[in-house]
């Protein structure tokens, strides 16, 4: 905050500002807590990590320029990064089609018309809300631990249970089951679109003689294909974007061997464990570039296989 | 925000300010007149005796008020580096031997030297002691309590089975079979001796140091090879075979604090800590637990262990109250008072008065603790040089190399090899 002395000459100001900003300077003055939002908040840190990208910086000494230094470690010569990448990649592969089928399922029974709906969809809805939080991520690193709920049902029937999150051979597909877990908010925008369809295309069907099957393959699927592709982008870049599940349930070494090392771990460990905040720039901005490929050519794709109703 | 204000109106509030100032100092503005930050790591029980300490102090000086921040130890570690880049740093800061280099030669620490024999009395600390936290011949941090490495046991687990926690005699091949025989007499269900230190930083620089290496050299370079790790690895490998350590995916879960330990945890009788950790351990733990020297190489082994400040007291260099800030610290660490109120969580106090002003007054644990180290003090080595920048980076790389070991990813002589190369990688990184 400053504080100004000045004449007071609020006319003289409210002039300059006309001159200056014309007939919108009113639109601006609304504008402006958006404007100063994502200016100051987004926009700015974001052209400061890029400048420190070629840089190196330990938040203590002042940032030194080393050029593309940092981006030639990071495509030529950094494990970690590629196991980072080989542990997002699984993630975003399995859990955003497991959990577009899931809540697409789960949308298709609830639009069915069942007493209660309204409370059926506000519990199946809980989870996302929960889903990202802290206490939840601790409460699963109870459940699926060795001797964790999980697997005290298994025992139940004999299964000798593993320990899912101590186990690098399983704690990613642990941390993919959290993710569908969390099928809230796809669901509820799934069950919006179903609504839209209109039921005398079924109706038809049906008097043609389509099977229920053929129904939802010819008719549901299609129409729903704006849905599912906005679906489909969100939960990407959601996806390529986790980081609380890992971090916790892991606390934050990305282990065990590596196995969780989300991208965002690995780049929160080099800017917060190591301070190499030039380094892990370079590695947001590979990370930026890398979503906006997908969407693109998500949006590219599209083309051949959404349709919209004209 | 803009706040305009006229003149007129910044005259008038001038006035009134400068009137209240002449009138003698009201007595709210009075109270908090000097306001300090302290910053420090560790438990919760740390937190209480901390806050406790501060209270006695600040009811003495009536016009200081400290207020107090804790943190586990990653996130400490992360937040102070953005406070002091942001000229915000805390006036008193918990300082670790490991990052005491980095800060002080970065003009982020106070110089104490100016203060010592005048608010800062720690003349009876002892050459070692005080040059702990030294730096460049500077003193910028004081030792707040000494302690080493232990081997932690659960008394009543090993009492229980007829076995004697490891003497100073005991070999790492005796501790070994032991360790083995406790999984087999105690016969439960995923309870075994020891806890898999493989990938335990402190053990493993011990294990080095008795074979007559190090972590690093005093230039900060790689000071052991493939065949001392393979030598580790191989040892702990042979005890996971035998059952005598916790498997893998158990041991996967230990994150370096008190309450994943394994032994907290009642999955082994044995795991390995610092001294001064031992009140910790025991405020979560219904069983009783004590500590003992960690095994060493036998005959012709070198000694492994050292005494280490557990931590030590810096002020920033940013502090607006150096002076006050000093007599804070003295207040920890050469007050009978303050010293009391903080008792050995912190360590054994380095001070001779201090420590024989808290003997009588020591609880079982405190006894414990003050015995083993004088105990230790016989059968340590010199305080290695403190570790290069990249020193943390290298102890997860140790971990995670452990757990490929131990999960079978990789084998053993593989496993050595890639711990030493992506050790010398972040070394040479910097």
């Amino acid at each position: 905050m400053t504080l100004a002395v000045r004449e007071s000459a609020p006319a003289t100001s409210r002039r300059i500002a006309r001159k200056v900003l014309g007939h919108d300077a009113g639109a601006y003055l609304f504008l402006a807590p958006w404007l100063i939002g994502i200016f100051v908040l987004t926009v700015g840190p974001a052209l400061g990590s890029l400048y420190l990208s070629f840089t190196r910086f330990d938040l203590i000494t002042e940032p030194r320029f080393v050029g593309l230094a940092n981006y030639t470690r990071i495509f030529t010569n950094d494990a970690k990064f590629l196991a980072a990448m080989k542990v997002t990649f699984t993630y975003v592969l399995l859990a955003v089609p497991l959990k577009l089928i899931f809540a697409l399922s789960v949308a298709i029974v609830l639009n069915k018309g069942l007493r209660g709906l309204t409370v059926y969809r506000a519990l199946f809805y809980l989870p996302s809300l929960l889903g990202g939080s802290v206490a939840i991520a601790v409460l699963w690193r109870k459940i699926f631990a060795k001797d964790g709920l999980f697997n005290d049902v298994l025992s139940t029937f004999g299964i000798d249970g593993v320990s899912w999150i101590g186990d690098p051979d399983y704690a990613l597909y642990t941390l993919v089951v959290l993710s569908i877990w969390q099928f809230g908010s796809p669901m509820i925008i799934f069950l919006a679109g179903l609504r839209q369809i209109p039921q005398d295309l079924y109706e038809a069907a049906s008097l043609d003689g389509a099977s229920k099957r053929r129904q939802f393959w010819k008719i549901t699927l299609p129409l729903l294909t704006p849905i599912i592709f906005f679906n489909a982008i969100i939960q990407t870049i959601e996806a390529f974007k986790a980081f609380t599940p890992a971090f916790i349930i892991s606390e934050g070494t990305g282990g065990p061997v590596n196995s969780t090392l989300f991208y965002t771990l690995y780049l929160f460990q080099e800017a917060f464990s190591y301070f190499r905040m030039g380094y892990a720039s370079a590695l947001a901005w590979i990370l930026l570039v890398i979503i906006a490929c997908f969407t693109a050519v998500s949006f590219i794709s599209a083309r051949y296989w959404v349709h919209y109703e004209e | 925000m803009d706040i305009t204000i006229d003149r007129r109106s910044l005259l008038k509030a001038g006035a009134g300010l400068a009137a209240l100032g002449a009138m003698g100092a009201p007595s709210a503005f009075a109270q908090a007149e000097t306001k300090l930050r302290m910053y420090w790591w560790g438990s919760k029980e740390r937190a209480d005796r901390t806050f406790a300490a501060n209270k006695l102090y600040t009811d003495k000086n009536k016009n200081v008020s400290i207020e107090g921040e804790t943190l586990g130890w990653n996130d400490y570690w992360t937040k102070l580096a953005t406070q002091v880049s942001g000229r915000n740093a805390p006036d008193l800061i918990q300082m670790d031997y490991r990052y005491i280099f980095e800060y002080a030669r970065r003009g982020a620490l106070l110089n104490f030297d100016p203060y010592m024999g005048k608010v800062l009395q720690i003349e009876d600390f002892g050459k070692e002691a005080t040059d702990a936290g030294r730096v460049d011949n500077k003193l910028f941090g004081v030792n707040l309590g000494m302690n080493s490495m232990v081997t932690l046991v659960n008394r009543s687990v090993l009492d229980q089975l007829g076995f004697k926690a490891p003497t100073t005699e005991t070999t790492w091949a005796q501790f070994a079979e032991m360790a083995a025989e406790i999984t087999k007499k105690a016969n439960r269900p995923g309870f075994f001796g020891v806890s898999d230190a493989s990938g335990y930083e402190p053990e493993f620089e011990a294990f080095c140091r008795q074979r007559g290496k190090a972590l690093y050299t005093a230039d900060g370079k790689l000071a052991f090879t493939a065949e001392d790790a393979g030598a580790w690895f191989d040892m702990w490998d042979k005890m996971r075979q035998a059952k005598a350590c916790v498997p893998p995916d158990v041991q996967a879960l230990y994150k370096n604090s008190i309450d994943t330990s394994p032994v907290t945890l009642g999955k082994s009788a044995i795991d390995f800590a610092h001294s001064n950790q031992l009140v910790g351990f025991q405020a979560l733990n219904k069983e009783k637990v004590g500590i003992a020297p960690l095994p060493n190489a036998g005959a012709g082994g070198k000694p492994g262990q050292y005494l280490k400040p557990s931590m030590l007291w810096s002020v920033s260099a940013q502090s607006k109250n150096p002076e006050e800030a000093v007599k804070i610290v003295n207040f920890f660490v050469a007050s009978p008072e303050g010293a009391a109120a903080i008792g050995l969580e912190r360590g054994v106090p380095a001070s001779a008065k201090i420590r024989a002003a808290l003997l009588p007054e020591l609880d079982a644990l405190g006894k414990e603790t003050v015995d083993y180290i004088s105990l230790m003090s016989k059968h340590v080595g010199a305080l290695p040089p403190p570790p290069p920048k990249g020193a943390g980076e290298i102890e997860s790389v140790l971990r995670r190399v452990s757990e490929e070991i131990a999960f079978g990813k990789v084998k053993i002589a593989e496993g050595a090899k890639k711990l030493v190369a992506e050790a010398d990688d972040i070394l040479s990184r910097g």
